[in-house]
């Protein structure tokens, strides 16, 4: 069986989804022994899809309709 | 032990003929038995130490870089005294595996790292005992060298085969038309592989390799078919660009042998678009190598900044992979002679000319980490006529691409004209070998099926490998001629409608990106405040530069670089400024993990949406600027690697990199409120 560090250096990939079935293969059978790993692999995932499904940072329709109604009013002055 | 005589010998030498019969008897020891068979032959090693100065005058018969029109003088810097050489190691290698130092290889000599490369390629690929045996790869040798019709690679290919053993006949034979060499149906069968990986590597399909594994071949045997065909074009590429002094004297070559009927059918079945369900690649097992404990790897995950698939797909044979990188360092990694840019722009520009969008892809992020912008390795992928390379370094592509794709214009006159152009005769021959290189591993990939590590740049089409025959969309504007795919960018139609001045339809295509260009601007500054205010400079700017826009990114990717400017424009108006552009250092590769504690199953149900939101954002706003901004591009507004790479200006690699941190350290920043033990706090 591969080792934490092996494990960790494929673990970018593999949580992209970009390995191949071979090293999945060996991934996966180091996580279904490995604790720690399995732990680093379960919040990282839940990580990602927390992130994802958060919405952060969206810019509400009320503050960006103000800014873009300055911009395109500045740009038709400048044109007339 | 000889059976038969030796080949005839193109030396009229008669102690250097004495010398190579010895030799030949060795070799057909070694083939036959797979031992060494210096035991056995004392007396003809000391014979070999005796006669060594025999060989000095066969192995000088090459013309080559000079242009001098005389077949047999010597025109390179050839190592002082051939006593001398035979302490150097390549040559050992090579008299080990043909019995003698082919011409083709002392052609390398103003570059001896050129002849170790070429050195571990061949005790690799070739020499090395393997899956499939020395007579057949020495037979699919001779049928990729004479389908390319290479008089050299021809005549010592068939001197080889000769000498251990294989008729007269079967050679004839396998010059003509293989199908009538009496081949039993597995080695057949790879012959016809490899022809048509040589002659269209793009037809090449993972059914062609099915097809191999049903006559019986292993995964192993074919990896092994596959990389002797990609030796025997590295060997046509060498052999074309140096015109070495054949080593036996040349067979004829039957016309016939240019296009038989199977390959024709072949080469028409290749012309038809790809089935819709088409299996990918990888097309071989590929067991699993880590690079903590495969030393190549770690050493090209120094150099390259990740492991391309290429050589993940070659771990069936650990020390085939092994010489490859010895190789591709010998050849690509020193700069006395050409630079490192130099090298990989031969690399970008041979590969897109053979349409391999995997090559193209690698070479494209291995030049931008270079510190080539995109725009510029665009267009050397493209075109790089109109790139703003100097004169030399177009005439240098020039006659990288023609030696790599267009083999039967190369002339002599090509390296002249180098030459005038002040390249020296090292220069020369190190762009010979890089384009060598490039067609090996055009060959690999393409016969492997290894699967792309990157999206190719987005002016060179999608799946452009997959292409039987290109059919570049060519548009011209300002100057610069690319490749156009308008169906990538659905936002092609209204930029050009706001490029005439039209403002409602610029307004529209803003309001399609409010989100990215906002994510975009928090990322970098921090600030949300801060953020809406650099919003409305960036659609000014926007707005006043949309006429530059050329259309060679999508849209978005240049409304995010516009974005990115006027946050660091603010950036630098403040005290502590954070920067984006710290390289990645040790500690980056090296960070590791501290929270181990699990994490609730469904954090989703325990905390409600404004409480994550909020949870993420702040963990976010924890995280330095250059990670912060990768998370968010990536897993908020969900582009892809290859897309945030292009948008920051970044190498994938380094966007990897970035990414997998950034993560981490938001996993550690979410870890307390979202562990298993933090379940009750929170509630």
């Amino acid at each position: 069986m591969i080792t934490c560090d092996e494990f960790f250096t494929e673990f970018a990939d593999y949580l992209e989804n970009r390995v191949s079935a071979e090293v999945r293969h060996e991934l996966e059978l180091h996580l279904s022994q490995c604790r720690a790993c399995h732990v680093l692999y379960d919040s990282s995932r839940k990580t990602i899809k927390i992130v994802s499904e958060s919405n952060s940072f969206e810019l509400p329709q009320n503050v960006f309709d103000p800014i873009i109604d300055r911009v395109m009013s500045k740009l038709r002055t400048e044109r007339s | 032990m000889l059976n038969k005589p030796a080949p005839q010998l193109a030396s009229n030498n008669a102690s250097s003929e004495l010398l190579k019969v010895l030799h030949f008897a060795r070799l057909k020891h070694r083939v036959l038995f797979r031992c060494s068979p210096w035991r056995i032959f004392p007396r003809a090693t000391r014979t070999v130490n005796a006669t060594k100065s025999c060989v000095r005058t066969w192995n000088r018969r090459i013309y080559s870089l000079s242009g001098d029109s005389q077949v047999d003088g010597v025109c390179m810097t050839f190592l002082g005294d051939v006593g001398q050489a035979r302490q150097f190691d390549p040559f050992v290698v090579f008299r080990e595996g043909f019995a003698f130092v082919p011409n083709i290889v002392q052609a390398q000599s103003a570059l001896p790292r050129a002849m170790q490369a070429h050195a571990k390629l061949e005790e690799a690929v070739v020499f090395r005992d393997g899956a499939i045996s020395r007579i057949h790869k020495e037979r699919i040798l001779l049928s990729v060298a004479a389908h390319r019709r290479d008089k050299y690679c021809v005549a010592l290919d068939s001197g080889v085969l000769s000498s251990i053993g294989v008729p007269q006949a079967q050679i004839d034979d396998l010059l003509k038309d293989y199908r009538h060499a009496s081949l039993p149906a597995p080695d057949q069968a790879s012959l016809e592989f490899c022809l048509k990986l040589s002659r269209n590597p793009t037809s090449v399909r993972f059914e062609d390799i099915e097809a191999l594994r049903t006559l019986g071949l292993g995964d192993r045997a074919i990896v092994e078919v596959v990389v002797v065909a990609a030796l025997a074009l590295y060997r046509c590429t060498l052999s074309l660009a140096l015109g070495p002094e054949a080593d036996f004297k040349s067979p004829e070559l039957p016309m016939a042998n240019i296009e038989t009927a199977r390959e024709a059918t072949l080469a028409a079945g290749a012309t038809g678009s790809r089935p819709k369900t088409e299996r990918r690649g990888p097309y071989v097992l590929a067991p699993f190598l880590s690079r903590s404990t495969f030393q190549p790897f770690a050493t090209v995950q120094k150099s390259h900044g990740f492991i391309p698939n290429f050589f993940r797909a070659q771990t069936l044979r650990p020390d085939l992979l092994e010489a490859e990188l010895d190789a591709v360092g010998l050849i690509l990694l020193p700069e006395d002679s050409l630079t490192r840019a130099q090298k990989e722009s031969i690399l970008l520009a041979v590969s897109a000319a053979n349409l391999n969008s995997y090559c193209v892809a690698v070479y494209f992020n291995l030049l931008r980490g270079l510190g080539l912008s995109a725009e510029e390795a665009d267009q050397i992928a493209v075109d790089h006529h109109l790139s703003n390379l100097s004169k030399a370094d177009i005439a240098l592509l020039d006659f990288a691409v023609k030696l790599g794709t267009r083999f039967s214009e190369f002339s002599r006159e090509d390296t002249a004209k180098l030459r005038t152009l002040g390249f020296s005769q090292e220069q020369i021959l190190e762009s010979i070998v890089v384009t060598a290189l490039n067609n090996f591993s055009n060959t690999l990939q393409m016969g492997l099926g290894v699967e792309p590590d990157f999206e190719p740049p987005a002016v060179f089409e999608k799946n452009k490998m997959n292409l039987p025959s290109p059919q570049p969309t060519l548009m011209a504007r300002e100057g610069v001629v690319h490749l156009v795919d308008t169906s990538l960018d659905a936002d092609s139609e209204l930029v050009a409608q706001a490029q005439s001045g039209n403002l409602r339809s610029f307004e529209e295509l803003v309001c399609r990106h409010t989100q990215l260009i906002y994510r975009a601007l928090i990322a970098i500054l921090g600030d949300a405040a801060d953020a809406q205010d650099a919003m409305q400079d960036t659609l000014l700017s926007a707005f006043k530069h949309i006429g530059g826009f050329q259309g060679r990114s999508k849209f978005s990717t240049w409304l995010v670089s516009i974005a990115r400017n006027a946050a660091v424009q603010r950036l630098r108006g403040r005290k502590n400024m954070e920067s984006l552009d710290d390289n990645d250092n040790q500690e980056d590769h090296d960070f590791r993990p501290r929270q181990i504690a699990a994490w609730q199953d469904n954090p989703e149900q325990t905390h409600s949406k404004f409480e994550i939101r909020q949870l993420v954002e702040r963990g976010l706003l924890q995280l330095p600027a250059k990670y912060r901004i990768i998370v968010m591009l990536r897993d908020i507004e969900q582009l892809s690697t290859d897309e945030v790479a292009h948008q920051l200006g970044l190498t994938v690699p380094a966007v990897k990199t970035r990414l997998l941190r950034g993560r981490l350290m938001l996993r550690e920043w979410l870890a307390p409120h979202l562990s298993t033990s933090a379940r009750g706090a929170t509630q």
